[in-house]
C-alpha cells in the first residue's frame, strides 16, 4: 500500500524568503493529495522558535484555526494569510541558541482510522516553512578580541 | 486500525525524549492517583470525625470499638491538611492535562499569548512591544552621577564571599550546639571522647571557614567597588555610548580592561538534572589601561566609547535561552587575586519606522 503523505505547498510573497521587522508578510498555502480524505481542520501559524542546545521555546506571533464545522473544504485546504511582522525576535544563528521564524500549516483528520498509514497512526499532519527575519549574520565563536 | 504512539519521539537535533502520548498518560495516572490517594484519606479522616466508632481508622483516627479519646479541632484540620493537598494537586493536574488535550503545540503556545487580565498585576519580564526582548526598567532606575545611567552590576566575587560567609555561620552554628553539648557532659562528669573528637573535627573546618571568608572579604575591600556609568539606556545597533569606568581601592594594577561580551544561555534537562551552558560568543575589548595607581584619595576614573554594529542580535530571553550582552571589567592588581566585574545591558533591535505588528490569535475555542 502506498503511503499516504499529504503535500502542503506554501508561497512566500518574496521568493528569498527575508523580512524585516515591522514588515508585512504575505503567504498562500495549498494541501494536496488528500483524495477522498476530508480535513477536520487546519491550523495557520505564524511563529519563533529556538534551537540549539536548550529545551524549545517557542512564540506565536499569529494563528489561526479553522474547521470543517465553519468552513467550507475547499476553504481549508487552500488559503492565504497576511501578518505584520513584530519588532523582535530577530532571526538569529548563534552557536548554542538559535532563533528561527516559520510558518506552520497543521491539518487535521476527522478520526486516526481515517489516515492509518499516516505518519505512525497521527491524526494531524504539519508542515513548517522556515523564513529570516532581520540581517542578523551568524554568530561565531572565538569571534572576540576585536576592537569597539 | 488504531496504533500505540512510539514510546520515544525525536527532538530537534540528535536527541530523543519519551513521547507526550505516553508521557501524558503517565501524568493522568499519577494525577488520577494523587485525587484518588486524598479522596480515601479525606473519607477516612471526615468518618472518623462524625462516626468515631466506625472501625476505618488511620493513624489513630476514628478507631471504633471503645471509647475514643476526643480528639482536639486542630489535630483535624491538621489531619485534613494533607488529604486537601492531595485532593488540590490530582485536580490541577488533571484540568491542566485535560486543558492541553489533543490541542497543537502552536494552539497551546498562542493561549498563553492571548492577552491575560492577570499580567499587569503580575508583571512582564518581556519589554512592552519587543517580544522576546528583557524589559529596560532596572537598568535605568539609577541614576549615574555624571552619564546618565549608572549600570547594576554582577560580581561573581560577591557571590562566592556570601557562600563562603553562609557557609561558616551555619557550619560554625552546628559547632557551638556540639561544643555546648560536650560542655554540658564535662561540667557533669562525663567525658564522651567520641564527642570530643568530633566537636575537634568540626572546630577546624569552622576555623578554616571563618579564615576563609576573612580573606575573602578584606580581598574584596581592598580591590573596592567598580562602578559604570552609561550615556544612554537602552542600547542599540548602530549606536554609539559614552562609559565613566570608575575603581576604588589602593595600590597597583598592572592592567584594568573593559569588554563588551555577548553570551548565549541555553537550559537543558539531562537526565533529572536541569543544567545551564553559557558560551561567550563575542567579547569586543573597548579600552585598556596599565600600571593604574589607585589610593584612598585617588580613584580611578576614565572615560571611553563603545559604538554598536548595526547588525549585532539584539538582548533575547525565553524560558529555556537567551542572548545576554554585558560590559565585562577585569582588573590585575599586583599582589592580589585578579577579578572580573560585570555589567549586564539590554541590546534592542533597531529602531522602525513604523510600529510593529501585534500578536492576532484567531482560535474558536477562545472566541466562544
Amino acid at each position: 500500500m502506498t503511503p499516504f503523505e499529504p503535500i502542503i505547498h506554501v508561497d512566500f510573497d518574496r521568493p528569498d524568503h527575508c523580512y524585516m521587522p515591522g514588515g508585512s508578510i504575505t503567504v498562500r498555502y495549498e494541501v494536496e493529495g488528500l483524495g477522498e480524505r476530508p480535513l477536520l481542520a487546519v491550523e495557520r501559524s505564524l511563529l519563533w522558535y529556538t534551537e540549539g542546545k536548550g529545551e524549545e521555546d517557542i512564540g506565536v506571533h499569529f494563528f489561526d484555526r479553522r474547521s470543517s464545522k465553519t468552513d467550507a473544504a475547499k476553504d481549508l485546504e487552500t488559503g492565504s494569510f497576511t501578518a505584520v511582522l513584530p519588532a523582535s525576535p530577530l532571526s538569529y544563528e548563534g552557536v548554542i541558541v538559535k532563533v528561527r521564524w516559520c510558518i506552520r500549516v497543521r491539518i487535521f483528520f476527522s478520526s486516526r482510522d481515517a489516515v492509518p498509514e499516516l505518519l505512525g497512526g497521527s491524526r494531524d499532519f504539519v508542515s513548517e516553512h522556515v523564513f529570516e527575519v532581520g540581517t542578523v549574520p551568524p554568530a561565531a565563536l572565538n569571534a572576540g578580541a576585536q576592537s569597539a | 486500525m488504531v496504533r500505540l504512539p512510539r514510546f520515544f519521539g525525536k527532538k530537534r537535533g540528535n536527541r530523543q525524549t519519551v513521547s507526550h502520548a505516553w508521557g501524558s498518560l503517565g501524568e493522568a495516572v499519577f494525577y488520577s492517583l494523587l485525587l484518588l490517594g486524598g479522596a480515601v484519606y479525606a473519607t477516612v479522616v471526615i468518618v472518623g470525625m462524625f462516626w468515631p466508632g466506625l472501625r476505618l481508622g488511620l493513624w489513630g483516627l476514628g478507631a471504633g470499638g471503645g471509647a475514643p479519646a476526643a480528639p482536639t479541632v486542630w489535630l483535624w484540620l491538621l489531619n485534613l491538611f494533607l488529604p486537601t493537598a492531595l485532593l488540590a494537586i490530582g485536580v490541577s493536574g488533571i484540568y491542566r492535562l485535560l486543558s492541553v488535550l489533543g490541542k497543537s503545540e502552536e494552539r497551546r503556545a498562542a493561549a498563553v499569548t492571548i492577552p491575560d487580565i492577570l499580567e499587569p498585576v503580575a508583571g512582564s519580564a518581556e519589554e512592552p512591544g519587543y517580544p522576546a526582548v528583557p524589559t529596560c526598567d532596572n537598568f535605568t532606575n539609577s541614576p549615574g552621577t555624571v552619564l546618565d545611567f549608572r549600570l547594576p552590576i554582577e560580581s561573581p566575587e560577591s557571590w562566592a564571599l556570601l557562600g563562603i560567609g553562609i557557609f561558616a555561620v551555619l557550619w560554625n552554628i552546628v559547632l557551638v550546639v556540639l561544643g555546648v553539648s560536650a560542655g554540658v557532659d564535662l561540667a557533669g562528669g562525663r567525658t564522651d571522647w567520641l564527642l570530643i573528637a568530633l566537636v575537634a573535627a568540626f572546630a577546624s573546618v569552622g576555623v578554616a571557614s571563618i579564615v576563609m571568608f576573612v580573606r575573602a572579604a578584606i580581598a574584596a575591600a581592598r580591590v573596592g567597588p567598580t562602578q559604570l556609568e552609561i550615556s544612554s539606556l537602552p542600547m542599540r545597533p548602530g549606536g554609539r555610548y559614552e562609559l565613566l569606568l570608575s575603581q576604588s581601592g589602593s595600590g597597583t594594577f598592572r592592567s584594568l580592561s573593559i569588554a563588551l561580551e555577548q553570551e548565549e544561555r541555553a537550559t537543558f534537562r539531562m537526565g533529572t538534572d536541569t543544567r545551564t551552558e553559557r558560551r561567550v560568543v563575542l567579547s569586543r575589548e573597548i579600552s585598556t589601561w596599565q600600571a593604574v595607581e589607585l589610593s584612598a584619595a585617588n580613584r580611578f576614573e576614565a572615560r571611553c566609547q563603545v559604538g554598536l554594529p548595526t547588525d549585532l542580535m539584539h538582548s533575547f530571553t525565553s524560558a529555556h535561552n537567551s542572548v545576554d550582552w554585558r560590559f565585562v571589567v577585569r582588573g590585575d592588581p599586583v599582589r592580589r587575586r585578579a577579578f572580573t566585574r560585570v555589567f549586564p545591558v539590554i541590546v534592542f533591535p533597531p529602531r522602525m519606522p513604523k510600529p510593529p505588528g501585534t500578536a492576532r490569535i484567531h482560535d474558536e475555542a477562545v472566541e466562544r
